[in-house]
């Protein structure tokens, strides 16, 4: 929590946004009045220093609800050596830093599959943070939120290695919701590149993964252009899913440094 | 058996396995190794790659070729591979070895031993039988003869047991076996002959060999064989003969001289140039001295051969004297014995009394001063002994120009006075001595003026027998040899009536020239038969007669060739006075046999091998499996580290664990100062380390158990690098290859000695383990060289080493009957307590005690008696190294009682 509150501060710096006229307490601006407007709406009290009609209007306050996942499945406690940090890790960093972000901004938050509650205010984050840790074991796609408001935001953080129609069909459903959202894919190096510079990705490799069929490569060196080709296309299919449901794809490796994926995902957010 | 030049193996038929390693080759490029396990999450993506080569095979080149190397050592190994096999043993059937063992073979007898070992086991090894023919003589004078054949295992005890023998070969009794032998055994042989390369008498033994059936013949081309004649005897000096077997390069033989306990008193150096079969030096040592040496011997040289005992032929000279008067004989200044008494006395045994008295005992120089001889019996009596060898010296005067006998040199013609009142001429001085006289070379002072003197009568012969001339030409001293002995006249007499030749120290210098010449003692000649007191063994050290030695008689002494009956040594009769040493005579092998020839060479067809080139055979098979299963544990690691398995901490710890044993056993004890202990220097040999160890140990228990010291278990030390100072005695074994020590180990074992340590030295090959450990001695000298080693003489019979604890004679090891060595008696330092003890009996192995508690090293010549001696001899060392001179101090207790009671 305090590693995504620093990384979190890092972002604020240059980013303000949320700043416009709105439903909210705070002052705003003074507009002139125009026909059409209510007269409940006058300020009479401005409007009296002169010969016009003033309208008050506050800051918009509504509170935008950022649906935030992060996978937390067998794969992302994976890392290909001790010095670098796990998938999960990294995907839980950047989730507790951008909720910190989204905090502070006013918006809520909220987990998806994490119980069904929204966390508002800096105090939230703790509970943010809490309740990703309690994720222990989840589905490798973010579960159906029937609470979710509409018109809601959502980033998902992920490796999303699963098949592209499975991926298709979570997106598919939340865009018609409708939620606008963002897909992060956080890769180690080594599944990035399939070992190109690690000595042990080399000669007669016999990979395997848990409960899955394991796969005999008798040169890795030979393969390892097929496989790029392999997760390009894997990308070009998750970008394509992404830009079908008006969402945006962003990847991130995690021998990058997090404040970098974090501030794409917020100058994502931050548009609107 | 196969033999590739320097190494052969035993099961050859292993070695076809070797072509199979390219088969391995294949087999390994062919078998992929075990594919690296890794887990990957990205795995869908890898499924059903299309996978270019299914043989990925690429097993690095140098791990391929460790293994097949691997391989390959481990095919060697089990094909037992031997450098350096049994050398000149081809051949079907019997092997024959045919060693010489007589006198000339002693010096490199170790080489020997080991060349017969080794076509023992290689015989062995292809399971043949093996026949042993000692072509000297046994012990028991029984004649050489074929033992076997047997099984190589049960002749190799036989082969041990064979020592060699003061006397030469016999070949043709070694024929003659050989020849009854092959009548009983007529298959297939071949025969070995490790030959001595001399010719000790004609024989065709070696063409039979070869006629029988393939022969080798091996020989130690670069060893000389040595031969110390008898030496001349010379007025001042003894001439040393030496003959050998000519050798290709220069050389040189140091002969030394020494007495009967062992010290060296003189040393030459025979010359020998290239090709040559004899040289001679002098051996230049003032005759006091000289009388002393009882023992001439080549350096560094075994065998009977190079020894030379000297008799009292070659020592002491009774003289006899005889006056004219016997009661104003002595009288001072004027008698006319006072200058000769003494003259000699400092250099010769004088004898006084009648003279059949005198010459019923063996007496070499008879002195007659002015007497007459009288006709008859006398005369007769005289000229016997004369004939005999003994030398007469006569001196002139008024009798004796009054009554000229037979038994002088010169026929006498008159007296001549020179110089008196009544004569023109002056009294004449000396003229330089001719050369051939054996007072060549001597200076005469100037003051030598001779007044009167006795005429020869002109001779043709009398300038050669004139020794010693006035400056007129007139002889002064002549001589005549007559049969074995000479008879000398002194034209003047003995007193300084006639000339003041008496006066000078001329006089004394020509007397012991005179007497140096002759022939010495042979007194006890006759048929009186002398037993062997003490004969030379095969290695040329004195001991006692073995049971067939027999008496010889005295007159024959000279004519006898050694043989078992009579091995060379000392004969004589053992006496219970003292004074029957005078009838010692020795028997040596050099003059005695017959002049050293090499022998012929090898039959046509006969292999020649070399003796001492190749050192003992070894076996390589355990060397190279071990090598092979180093390379397989490589490789195994190797294995790991590439599937990832192994990782570096791991290894390290693996690594430190294997080094922590030498890591243990090098730690020294931490506190040496806490228990009293015996310590012993590291030789770093690892198994003569464990020996030294368990003897200390079975040492230690046994002193613990019968007295009140208690002591530690015993440490290890290296000089040097441990701190001595807590150890009352360091026990050194010292060996051939042992190193000198350095520096820090010199200033260390000094500041040891110099506070009251004691190092026994041992070089285990002394007494009857004579030859067990050659080199030893030469290492003893090089590792003490630059130790403040006190003068060292041989043990005393009341030295407190004796009887510290237990009174012993003798101080057994292993072995038994070497000298040990202490500081002097005389050397006060220190306590009288000798800082060095120096013997070669190889005590630790005598005292070792192995882990069931039983002693694993058998005694020589063996027995428990010799056992019970020798843990007495560590308990009376421990008391002398614990308690200094306490029990040499015991002498003075009945003084100081008596002191205390009155």
């Amino acid at each position: 929590m305090v590693a995504a509150d620093r990384v979190a501060a890092t972002v604020l710096q240059g980013v303000h946004g949320r700043r416009r006229s709105g439903q909210g307490d705070a002052f705003w601006q003074y507009r002139p009045f125009l026909p059409g407007d209510s007269a409940a709406r006058i300020d009479w009290r401005q409007s009296a220093r002169s010969d016009r009609l003033f309208i008050r209007e506050t800051e918009w306050e509504a509170a935008q609800t950022v649906a935030l996942w992060s996978d937390a499945s067998r794969s992302m406690e994976w890392t290909s050596g001790p010095g670098r940090p796990s998938k999960r890790e990294r995907a839980d960093l950047l989730l507790a830093a951008l909720a910190s972000l989204v905090l502070r901004g006013g918006e809520r938050v909220r987990l998806l599959g994490g119980g069904g509650r929204s966390h508002a205010g800096r105090a939230g984050l703790t509970s943010v943070v809490e309740t990703v840790s309690a994720i222990s074991k989840s589905r490798s796609l973010p579960p159906n939120d029937p609470a979710l408001p509409r018109h809601a935001r959502s980033v998902l953080i992920g490796d999303f290695l699963a098949p592209l129609h499975e991926i298709h069909a979570t997106v598919a459903e939340l865009a018609a919701r409708p939620v606008r959202g963002h897909i992060l894919q956080v890769l180690d190096p080594e599944e990035e590149s399939l070992g190109e510079s690690n000595r042990h990705y080399t000669g007669r490799v016999l990979f395997e993964w848990q409960g899955d069929t394991s796969v005999l490569v008798p040169r890795v060196e030979t393969v390892r252009g097929h496989y790029a080709e392999r997760l390009r296309q894997h990308r070009a299919g998750l970008a394509a899913i992404a830009a079908a449901a008006g969402w945006t794809f962003l990847t991130h490796r995690t021998d990058q440094p997090p404040a970098q994926a974090l501030l794409a995902l917020w100058q994502a957010l931050a548009p609107d | 058996m196969l033999s590739l030049g320097p190494i052969a193996f035993a099961a050859p038929w292993l070695l076809l396995a070797l072509p199979a390693l390219p088969v391995l080759w294949w087999l390994l490029r062919v078998t992929p190794p075990a594919p690296r396990r890794i887990a990957f999450p990205a795995l869908r993506l890898l499924r059903d790659l299309p996978i270019a080569e299914e043989t990925p095979s690429r097993t690095p080149w140098w791990l391929l070729l460790l293994r097949i190397a691997a391989a390959a050592l481990l095919i060697l190994g089990l094909a037992r591979p031997v450098l350096g096999p049994g050398a000149g043993t081809a051949g079907e059937g019997t092997l024959l070895l045919v060693v010489d063992d007589g006198w000339a073979s002693a010096e490199d007898w170790p080489a020997r031993m080991a060349a017969a070992g080794g076509a023992l086991d290689r015989a062995g090894r292809e399971g043949r039988r093996v026949a042993l023919l000692a072509t000297a003589p046994a012990e028991t004078a029984e004649p050489p003869r074929v033992i076997g054949p047997m099984p190589a295992e049960d002749l190799r005890s036989r082969l041990a047991a064979l020592r060699p023998k003061p006397w030469a070969p016999d070949q043709a009794a070694a024929l003659a076996a050989f020849q009854a032998w092959r009548t009983t055994n007529p298959g297939p042989v071949s025969s070995l002959l490790l030959s001595d390369g001399v010719e000790h008498s004609p024989s065709a033994l070696a063409e039979a060999l070869a006629a029988a059936g393939p022969l080798a013949v091996a020989r130690a081309e670069a060893q000389p064989v040595r031969l110390l004649l008898p030496p001349l005897a010379e007025a001042d000096r003894l001439r040393l003969r030496l003959q050998q077997l000519p050798l290709p390069v220069a050389s040189e033989a140091v002969v030394l001289a020494r007495t009967g306990d062992g010290r060296a008193l003189g040393r030459a150096v025979i010359p020998l140039a290239s090709g040559a079969t004899e040289g001679e030096a002098a051996l230049e040592l003032p005759v006091e001295i000289r009388n002393q040496v009882v023992r001439l011997e080549i350096e560094n040289n075994a065998g009977p051969g190079a020894v030379i005992l000297l008799d009292e032929r070659f020592r002491r000279r009774p003289v006899g004297l005889l006056p004219s008067v016997e009661e104003s004989a002595d009288a001072p200044l004027i008698g006319d014995l006072f200058y000769l008494d003494r003259a000699l006395t400092p250099y010769a045994e004088l004898r006084r009394g009648p003279l059949d008295r005198l010459l019923a005992r063996p007496i070499a120089v008879l002195a007659l001063a002015d007497r007459p001889v009288a006709d008859g019996s006398e005369r007769e009596a005289l000229a016997r002994w004369v004939e005999r060898g003994g030398t007469l010296i006569r001196f002139a005067g008024p009798r004796l120009a009054d009554h000229p006998d037979s038994l002088l040199p010169v026929p006498l013609r008159a007296e001549r006075q020179l110089g008196g009142s009544l004569s023109w001429e002056q009294p004449q001085h000396l003229a330089p001595f001719p050369e051939g006289s054996p007072f060549a070379g001597l200076a005469i002072p100037a003051e030598v003026a001779v007044e009167r003197q006795v005429l020869a009568e002109p001779s043709p012969r009398l300038s050669e027998r004139s020794w010693a001339r006035l400056t007129d030409g007139t002889p002064l001293v002549t001589a005549e040899a007559r049969g074995g002995g000479r008879i000398v006249l002194f034209h003047v007499t003995a007193n300084a009536e006639w000339s003041n030749l008496p006066l000078s120290g001329l006089f004394v210098q020509m007397l012991r020239r005179i007497v140096a010449l002759s022939a010495g003692i042979q007194g006890a000649e006759g048929e009186a038969p002398l037993a062997p007191i003490e004969t030379l063994d095969g290695f040329g050290r004195l001991g006692p007669a073995p049971p067939a030695a027999a008496a010889i008689p005295a007159a024959q002494i000279e004519a006898t060739v050694p043989s078992p009956r009579n091995p060379p040594g000392w004969y004589g009769t053992p006496g219970q006075d003292p004074s029957s040493i005078a009838y010692r005579r020795a028997l040596n092998l050099g003059g005695s046999v017959p002049g050293l020839r090499a022998a012929p060479p090898p039959p046509p067809g006969s292999a020649l091998l070399g003796i001492g080139g190749v050192p003992t055979e070894r076996d390589l098979g355990p060397w190279l499996l071990a090598a092979a299963l180093l390379l397989l544990a490589a490789d195994l690691l190797i294995g790991l580290r590439l599937r990832g398995l192994l990782r570096p901490g791991f290894a390290l710890v693996a690594v430190l664990w294997l080094a922590q044993p030498a890591v243990a056993q090098t730690a020294s004890d931490p506190a040496p100062a806490l228990a009293t202990r015996l310590a012993y220097v590291a030789t770093g040999d690892a198994a003569l380390d464990d020996v030294q160890r368990m003897g200390l140990v079975g040492l230690s228990d046994f002193i613990n158990r019968r007295s009140a010291t208690a002591l530690a278990d015993p440490a290890a030390v290296t000089p040097g690098a441990d701190d001595l100072s807590f150890y009352p005695l360091l026990y050194w074994t010292v060996t051939a290859e042992a190193p000198p020590p350095d520096a820090a180990a010199v200033v260390a074992l000094n500041e040891f000695m110099r506070n009251g340590g004691i190092i026994l030295f041992d070089t285990r090959d002394e007494g009857s383990g004579e030859g067990f450990a050659p080199g030893a001695r030469a290492a003893l000298r090089r590792v003490t060289r630059d130790l403040a080693v006190p003068p060292l003489a041989p043990i005393g019979e009341d030295h407190v080493l004796k009887r510290s604890f237990y009174l012993l004679p003798d101080l057994p090891g292993r072995f038994s009957g070497g000298q040990v060595w202490v500081a002097r008696d005389q050397d006060r330092a220190n306590d009288s307590v000798s800082p060095v003890i120096v013997g070669g009996h190889d005590w630790a192995s005598a005292w070792a005690i192995d882990a069931r508690g039983q002693n694993p090293f058998a005694t020589i010549p063996g027995g428990t008696r010799q056992r019970t001696l020798a843990y007495r001899f560590g308990m009376n060392l421990v008391m002398y190294a614990l308690t200094g001179n306490y029990k040499g101090d015991q002498v003075h207790v009945p003084a100081i009682l008596e002191r205390l009671g009155n």
